[in-house]
C-alpha cells in the first residue's frame, strides 16, 4: 500500500499510473463489477438473493431527494441507491458506459439518438420507456423547480421517436451530454410518481429504477431503502436493505464504522488514512477523485493581470509539498484542473504547472515585481482551509508576495468573490469537478462565467477547442481536444490548481466489492456482505 | 391545587414569558440575517446562476424586508405553525416532535446520574468535613467541574465503545422503540454530560449542608439526642432543599444547552444538532423554531422550580 500510495509525476504515462490507486482486492472486485456494467446488461454472473443489511455513514442530510429540484454535491450518494442514470460511467476513468441507455449516437452533429433498455420499470411499476425519458428532460430542462436547466441549455427539442428511442435536437453541437446525462439530469423519475406534472416533486418520496426502492428519510438522522428486486442489472443489488446515516462530523463518522455500527464511512479526512490502516477491523478504499484545490485569480486588474506574473506563481507553487504538508501525504499534484486517472488528462498542459523557483524569480523580475508584491486573499474559516492558507502563504513568499487571507463562510466568501462584488484577488478553494470535463473548462474559463471572476477572456484558440471537444463523439479525439484547451489555460495561468483530494473510505472487513470512484461521490450497487 | 398566591405568581410568571419569547426569537432571528451567507444561494446548488438565486429569493419572500418576514413568522409561530425546513421542506413541528424527545431523553438521564451520584457524595462529603474523604470528593468535583463534557466524551468513546465494546460509539435509539438500546445508547453521552452535574451538585450540596449543620438549629437537634443520621436526612436535606432546587434548574438549562457539543461528538439527532446543522445552511426557520422550543423549555423548568420553592419552603409564596 506505502509504495502504491506514492504520488506519480505527469511523465508516467503508463497504465497503473492512471488507475486510482484502491486496496488490491477491492480493485479487483471493483474492475468484476465493472466489466459486468460495462457489458451492458450481460452479467457476468447471476448473483445470489440479495441478503444483508448494508448501513453507510453519509456526511450531510440531502438537499432533496429529487434530482431536478436538490442543490447540493452531497446528495449523488443517495440519489444513485433509488434513480438510475441513462449514461453510467468507469469508476476508473469516467468514461461513459451504457446505463438506462443501451447506447446513443449522433446521427449529426446536432441530433443525438438514445436507444433505451427495454423492460425495466420503476418503482412504482410502470414502464420505462421512452415517453417517460421525453417527460424528464423536458422537465429538467424547463420546469421553474428545476435546478439544472443549465445543463440542458444546448437541448432544443426532446422528442419520444420510437417505444424505447428519444432523440435530442441540439442548439449547438455538444458531445459533453452524454456525461452531463450520467448527473442528475440523466437521472429517471417516474412520471407517474409526479402525477405527470412536470411542476410536482417528489423530494421526500423518490421513485425511480434504481437498486433500492425508498423506504423512509428521517432528516438529520438517515435514509433508507429496500432492495428492488426488479432491477435491471442482474444480481443487483447484493444487499436486502440499505441505510445512509447522516454524520456530519467526520471523525464521529470513523469512529461509528471502527465500533461496528456502520459498515462504510465515506470521505474521511485523509489525515485519518494512517488510523484507518492501523484499525483491525477496518480496511482502507480510497483513489483520486476529480475534487482539485486550487486558487481562484482575480485576473482582471492589478498585477494579476499580468500572465508572467500569474505563470511565476504558478511555477513557484510545490505541489509535491503542497500535498505532504496538507494532506499528509495523501493525495496527488494537481498539474492542471484533473486527476491524472482521467481519460482527458494531458501531459502537454502538465507542462506548464512544474516547480521551477528560479523560473518564476526570472518571470516576476521581467514585469518589473521582483521586489514583490500584496495580494487580498480569500479563504475559509474551517482549520483545515486556515492551514492550507498558511501554506500557500509560506509557498508564495519565495516570490515575495505577501497578503492577508480575509476568511468566512463558504457560501457567503465565494458569493462575494465570483458575483458582482469581485471582492478580493485571490481565493483559496477548490473545484468539485464535473463529469464531463468540456462542462469544467467552459465554467471555470468562458468570459461569461460565473467561476471566472475577472470574466477575462479566455487565450485564443480556447473556444475553438472546446467546440472541437464538443463536436466528435470520439474519445481520443475529444481528449486531444479538451487536452488543448487545458493547456492553453494552464500556460495563461488562469487558476492556479494545487492538489487533487482523495477519496477516503473506511470499510468493515464484511465489506465486499466496494470500490471509490473518480467522480468522488459514492455508488454501493456491488456491495455485498460476506 | 394551587393556592390564590401561587395562581397569581402562575400567572404573572405567565406573562412575563411573553417579552422573553418574542425578545428572544426576535434577537435570533436578527443575528441570523447578520450572519453573512444566504439560503437562496445553498438552495440554488452549485453551479447557479444570479438569476436563479434571485429566482429562488422571489419563491420563497427571502427579498421581503425583515420586519415584514419576522412578523409573518409570528404570526404563523401564534397559529402553531412553524412552518416548513426551506432545505428539506419538512414541517418543523414534525421536527421538533421527533428530535426534541431525544434531548429531553439525554438530559433527563443526565441529571438523574447528576442527582444520583450528586447527592450522597455531597451527603458523605458534609457529614465529615475537612477529612480526607471530604477532600477527596471536592477535588473530585473540582476536576468534573473543570474537564470540558466533550473531551471527556472522547474519551469514554475511546475507552467504553472502541476500545471494548461495551456500548454503542454513536446514534441513538428512541426510548418508546427499544428502551434498553435507547439506555444503552445514551448512557455515554449522559455519563458526559453529568460529569460536571455530578461535581456541581455535590459541591453546592456540601457547602449548604455544612453552613446548616453548624447552625444554631442543628445544636439543638443535637441537644435534644436525635441520631445524626436523622438529623441529617430529615431535617438537614430539608433545610438545603431549596438551594439544591436551584443548582438541580440551572444544571438543567445548561444542560440542555450542552447537548450542542455533545450530540454532534455521538451522532445524536437532537436539538442540538438540528440547530447547528440549520444555521450553517442558514435554514432559519428552522433554526427559530428549534430556538422557541429551547426558551419554552427553560421558561417552564424556571416555573416549574418557582412552583416548587413554595412547596418546598411555603414562606416563599406568601412572601
Amino acid at each position: 500500500m506505502t509504495d502504491r500510495s506514492k504520488t506519480h509525476g505527469p511523465h508516467e504515462q503508463g497504465l497503473l499510473a492512471r488507475l486510482p490507486q484502491l486496496r488490491r482486492r477491492q480493485f479487483l472486485a471493483g474492475a468484476a463489477a465493472l466489466s459486468a456494467l460495462g457489458a451492458a446488461g450481460v452479467p457476468l454472473r447471476a448473483g445470489a438473493a440479495p441478503s444483508g443489511h448494508l448501513r453507510v455513514v453519509a456526511n450531510a442530510n440531502p438537499s432533496s431527494l429529487d434530482p431536478a429540484t436538490g442543490g447540493a454535491g452531497s446528495d449523488h450518494v443517495f440519489l444513485y441507491c433509488f434513480y438510475d442514470t441513462l449514461v453510467d460511467w468507469d469508476f476508473a476513468t469516467l468514461a461513459p458506459q451504457p446505463g438506462l441507455a443501451e447506447s446513443w449516437e449522433f446521427t449529426d452533429p446536432q441530433t443525438l439518438v438514445f436507444t433505451l433498455r427495454q423492460g425495466v420499470t420503476f418503482h412504482d411499476g410502470t414502464p420505462f420507456d421512452a415517453a417517460a425519458v421525453a417527460f424528464n428532460l423536458q422537465r429538467n430542462r424547463t420546469a421553474e423547480l428545476s435546478n439544472i436547466k443549465n445543463d440542458l441549455a444546448n437541448v432544443e427539442t426532446v422528442e419520444a421517436t420510437g417505444e424505447h428511442e428519444v432523440t435530442l435536437k441540439l442548439s449547438a453541437p455538444d458531445t459533453a451530454l452524454p456525461l452531463i446525462l450520467s448527473d442528475r439530469a440523466g437521472m429517471m423519475v417516474s412520471p407517474a410518481a409526479l402525477g405527470n406534472d412536470p411542476e410536482a416533486k417528489v423530494d421526500r418520496a423518490p421513485v425511480g429504477t434504481g437498486p433500492w426502492t425508498f423506504t423512509a428519510w428521517t432528516d438529520g438522522d438517515k435514509v433508507s431503502g429496500a432492495a428492488n428486486p426488479d432491477h435491471w442489472r442482474e444480481g443487483i443489488p447484493k444487499v436486502e436493505s440499505i441505510e445512509l446515516q447522516i454524520i456530519p462530523e467526520r471523525a464521529t463518522a470513523l469512529r461509528a464504522a471502527q465500533s461496528g455500527q456502520a459498515d462504510i464511512a465515506y470521505q474521511i479526512s485523509e489525515q485519518q488514512k494512517v488510523l484507518i490502516e492501523k484499525m483491525p477491523t477496518l480496511e482502507l478504499a480510497f483513489g483520486p477523485t476529480l475534487y482539485v484545490y486550487q486558487l481562484y485569480l482575480n485576473a482582471s486588474r492589478g498585477p494579476l493581470s499580468d500572465p508572467r506574473i500569474r505563470k511565476a506563481i504558478t511555477m513557484a507553487v510545490d505541489r509535491e509539498d503542497w500535498v505532504k504538508a496538507t494532506q499528509a501525504g495523501v493525495g496527488e499534484p494537481a498539474w492542471m484542473n484533473l486527476p491524472q486517472a482521467h481519460w482527458a488528462w494531458s501531459e502537454e498542459a502538465a507542462k506548464y504547472t512544474q516547480h521551477d523557483l528560479d523560473r518564476a524569480r526570472a518571470l516576476m523580475k521581467e514585469a518589473g515585481v521582483e521586489g514583490g508584491f500584496e495580494l487580498d486573499f480569500r479563504g475559509y474559516t474551517d482549520q483545515a482551509s486556515v492551514q492550507r492558507s498558511e501554506v500557500i502563504l509560506q509557498q508564495l513568499g519565495k516570490l515575495n508576495i505577501t497578503g492577508r487571507f480575509t476568511n468566512g463562510t463558504i457560501a457567503e466568501t465565494s458569493s462575494r468573490f465570483f458575483s458582482a462584488e469581485k471582492a478580493g484577488d485571490v481565493l483559496l478553494s477548490a473545484w468539485t469537478g464535473r463529469p464531463d470535463p468540456s462542462l469544467t473548462y467552459s465554467l471555470l474559463y468562458s468570459e461569461s462565467s460565473y467561476y471566472n471572476p475577472g470574466r477575462v477572456a479566455p487565450p485564443e484558440g480556447f473556444e475553438a477547442a472546446m467546440a472541437d471537444s464538443r463536436a466528435t463523439a470520439d474519445q481520443a479525439e475529444r481528449a486531444a481536444a479538451l487536452g488543448r484547451a487545458q493547456a492553453l489555460v494552464m500556460d495563461a495561468a488562469l487558476t492556479i490548481p494545487l492538489s487533487i483530494r482523495y477519496e477516503v473510505d473506511a470499510l468493515s472487513t464484511k465489506v465486499q466489492g466496494y470500490s471509490a470512484n473518480l467522480l468522488g461521490k459514492p455508488k454501493f450497487l456491488h456491495v455485498g456482505l460476506g | 391545587m394551587l393556592n390564590p398566591l401561587q395562581r397569581r405568581m402562575l400567572r404573572r410568571r405567565l406573562l412575563q414569558a411573553i417579552p422573553v419569547l418574542f425578545l428572544a426569537t426576535f434577537s435570533v432571528f436578527m443575528l441570523m440575517k447578520l450572519l453573512p451567507g444566504d439560503v437562496a444561494v445553498v438552495l440554488a446548488g452549485e453551479q447557479a446562476t444570479d438569476e436563479r438565486i434571485a429566482e429562488i429569493r422571489e419563491i420563497y419572500g427571502l427579498n421581503r424586508p425583515l420586519l415584514v418576514q419576522y412578523g409573518d413568522w409570528v404570526l404563523g409561530a401564534l397559529q402553531g405553525d412553524l412552518s416548513q425546513s426551506l432545505l428539506s421542506g419538512e414541517e418543523i413541528s414534525t421536527t421538533i416532535a421527533r428530535v426534541f424527545p431525544n434531548t429531553l431523553f439525554i438530559v433527563a438521564y443526565a441529571i438523574v446520574i447528576s442527582i444520583v451520584l450528586g447527592v450522597p457524595l455531597g451527603v458523605l462529603a458534609a457529614s465529615r468535613p475537612n477529612t480526607w474523604v471530604d477532600k477527596f470528593v471536592m477535588t473530585f468535583s473540582s476536576v468534573g467541574v473543570a474537564l470540558p463534557n466533550f473531551w471527556l466524551a472522547m474519551i469514554f468513546v475511546g475507552a467504553f465503545a472502541l476500545n471494548r465494546a461495551w456500548l454503542p460509539a454513536t446514534g441513538f435509539v428512541p426510548p418508546q422503540e427499544d428502551f434498553f438500546a435507547a439506555v444503552s445508547h445514551a448512557t455515554l453521552p449522559a455519563v458526559a454530560l453529568a460529569a460536571s452535574g455530578v461535581a456541581e451538585v455535590a459541591r453546592q450540596l456540601r457547602s449548604s449542608l455544612v453552613e446548616i449543620l453548624q447552625s444554631q438549629h442543628f445544636r439543638t437537634l443535637h441537644a435534644k439526642g436525635l441520631h445524626p443520621r436523622a438529623m441529617l436526612w430529615r431535617h438537614g436535606l430539608r433545610n438545603v432543599s431549596v438551594n439544591l432546587l436551584t443548582v438541580i434548574s440551572l444544571l438543567v438549562n445548561r444542560t440542555l444547552a450542552a447537548t450542542v457539543v455533545v450530540e454532534a461528538v455521538f451522532a445524536i439527532p437532537g436539538m442540538g444538532t438540528t440547530m447547528v446543522n440549520a444555521t450553517l445552511q442558514r435554514d432559519f426557520p428552522v433554526v427559530q423554531g428549534v430556538v422557541l422550543m429551547m426558551v419554552l423549555t427553560v421558561i417552564t423548568v424556571n416555573l416549574i422550580t418557582d412552583m416548587l420553592y413554595s412547596v418546598l419552603d411555603p414562606r416563599i409564596g406568601q412572601k
